[in-house]
């Protein structure tokens, strides 16, 4: 329950900054649940892979190539 | 205590403006205890904002560092060094605290990062409610324990107004009548009789109705008469 607080805060938060939420999931199941965390896991790769790099390093990356070029 | 609550990441952002290089300073009182402007807060703010800048391309220096009280100079003393070089003190404290800050370093433009809203307690986790309206003539002794002042929604001090169903306020259902929640307590305790008797107009002069407030202990100050 705490943690499901938590990443409802973090998900506002990212959406603030200018950050997409879906960067952060959350996803129930015991330990014992192997096949539902591979799926998450490749359900979460995929999402991120849609979403691109974060654009936050996208920023970092155009600045380096902005000094190299001064 | 005194309760506040953060302004909206868009609205700091307006109130950094163009600076390069900002400071955000928590407070490690009040605002800590209703999780506004602790620490932590001071932390997260500080990091969003430069995430917040960076993705519009406006890239700024901003820290912060956390004082455990700011409505006191020889806390603030902390500050010198920490705000040498910043253009713009973000203060995560209470007005108090933000003016505080002003008058201790008249050359820094400080701006407030939270609303303080009232002076009030935890009913529970996560929920603050106002207690108290700082009027400065004190009747909670004749009320029971409870402030007519701060927590009936007109302020009457000659009991309900008649507005109230099921000891809620008519102005607002969702408030206590705190003229019933009185009457219940003294009633609770055998002292309804408190309420008879003939009490005098309130002075409103020691409320903010008149103007800036101040107090003098001369027994506390330094290098004061008794002293001598």
């Amino acid at each position: 329950m705490s943690a499901k607080r938590r990443v409802t805060y973090i998900k506002d938060l990212l959406a603030k900054i200018g950050l997409e939420p879906e960067r952060v999931q959350m996803f129930q199941m015991s330990s014992a649940q192997a096949a539902q965390f591979a799926e998450a896991a490749r359900q979460m790769a995929g999402q991120i892979e849609a979403l691109g790099p974060s654009p936050l390093r996208m920023k970092d990356k155009l600045l380096d190539e902005k000094q190299v070029e001064e | 205590m005194i309760i506040a609550e953060q302004k909206p990441l868009e609205e700091l952002k307006t109130l950094i403006g163009d600076a390069k290089k900002v400071l955000v300073v928590g407070c490690g009182t009040c605002v800590t205890v209703c999780f506004a402007g602790g620490a932590r807060e001071a932390a997260i703010v500080s990091s969003s904002l430069r995430m917040a800048t960076k993705l519009n391309g406006d890239s700024k220096e901003i820290t912060d560092f956390t004082v455990q009280r700011q409505c006191e100079w020889e806390y603030l003393d902390q500050l010198t060094e920490p705000i040498e070089n910043v253009e713009v003190i973000l203060s995560l404290g209470c007005g108090i605290g933000v003016q505080a800050i002003a008058e201790h370093f008249p050359s820094k433009w400080v701006v407030p990062g939270l609303n303080t809203k009232f002076l009030g307690l935890p009913i529970e986790q996560g929920v603050w409610s106002e207690r108290c309206a700082a009027c400065g003539d004190c009747i909670l002794g004749i009320t029971g324990g409870i402030c007519p002042i701060a927590r009936c929604s007109k302020s009457l001090l000659n009991g309900p107004c008649g507005g109230s169903e099921n000891g809620h306020c008519e102005i607002n259902p969702e408030v206590d009548c705190a003229w019933q929640l009185i009457y219940d307590r003294l009633s609770s305790m055998g002292k309804l009789d408190v309420l008879l008797e003939i009490q005098p107009p309130k002075n409103w002069q020691t409320s903010r109705d008149g103007g800036p407030r101040k107090i003098v202990r001369e027994d506390l100050r330094l290098g004061s008469k008794e002293e001598i």
